[in-house]
């Protein structure tokens, strides 16, 4: 039979002076490296999407108020936000659709083509939309 | 032992439900939210190609067919579950450990449901419901 361990993490554990693991992380450290900042930026994408989503629907409710007072968002500072937003809006696609291959196996489906598939089906989606949008436009 | 079983199997029940959306958050996210601000957000508004919310009559017409009406709801709100996860976390890594507190899942998965909700009540209440 194997003894248990008694290393020096058990020893302390078990005694009186207890001491709590506290993992500290420099200001500014995903400013450190590359691959930490965007990490960071994929993460913070979730932000400029979400503020989006919700001006849209700011923009769905409007409908409510009758063909006089009706108004889609036009300004110049909507289109400058939505540049941005699209900007992030690639960035999570492009990382989101690209982890489908770590995410999903199939047995003899090589992961590269998981991948392509998300591509591709990311493409025909937006064409279908885009579609739709445009063509009921009149 | 049977006790021991179930409660054991509930936060795993919880988990399955949360990680699912955030999972489809995701996917949701990256398929459908690309297109909808490049032809709504940049496209409409500079006038390049005729867009379906430019105009009450177009736009009245396209939200209350009730197909429509499910597929924003899918659009707006399932991301929102996405995002809640991933700002709680930004959170945490930017040096906030409160953000990993019960009270804080309560406000940012809480605030995903409430972005349903109002989604929801807004699919329902501006356009009336009709096929034609």
């Amino acid at each position: 039979m194997k003894a248990p361990p008694t290393t020096a993490e058990a020893a302390t554990s078990a005694g009186a002076s207890t001491r709590v693991y506290r993992p500290e992380m420099a200001r500014g450290w995903w400013l450190a490296k590359r691959h930490y900042f965007l990490y960071i930026v994929r993460e913070f994408t979730a932000l400029p999407l979400a503020l989006w989503l919700l001006w849209f629907l700011v923009e769905i409710q409007r409908v409510s108020n009758g063909p006089k007072g009706y108004y889609p968002h036009s300004s110049p500072g909507f289109v400058a936000f939505s540049v941005i937003v699209l900007g992030f809006a690639l960035y999570h696609s492009y990382t989101f659709l690209s982890l489908a291959g770590v995410i999903i196996h199939i047995k003899g489906v090589p992961s590269r083509l998981i991948v392509l598939s998300q591509f591709a089906l990311w493409l025909v989606a937006s064409v279908v939309i885009a579609a739709v949008l445009i063509g009921f436009a009149r | 032992m049977n006790h021991e079983a179930t409660r054991t199997q509930k936060p795993a029940f919880a988990h399955l439900i949360w990680w699912f959306l955030f999972a489809q958050g995701g996917v949701i996210a990256a398929i459908l939210i690309p297109v909808h601000v490049l032809v709504q957000g940049i496209l409409g508004p500079l006038g390049i190609v005729p867009v379906v919310d430019r105009h009450y009559d177009t736009w009245l017409r396209v939200l209350s067919n009730p197909l429509v009406k499910l597929y924003l709801l899918v659009l707006i709100a399932l991301p929102f579950f996405h995002f809640a996860h991933r700002l709680r976390y930004l959170l945490v890594d930017f040096g906030v450990p409160a953000a990993k507190s019960v009270p804080a899942q309560v406000v940012f998965y809480g605030g995903a449901v409430v972005v349903a909700l109002v989604t929801i009540w807004v699919l329902l209440t501006t356009a009336p419901i009709s096929l034609g």
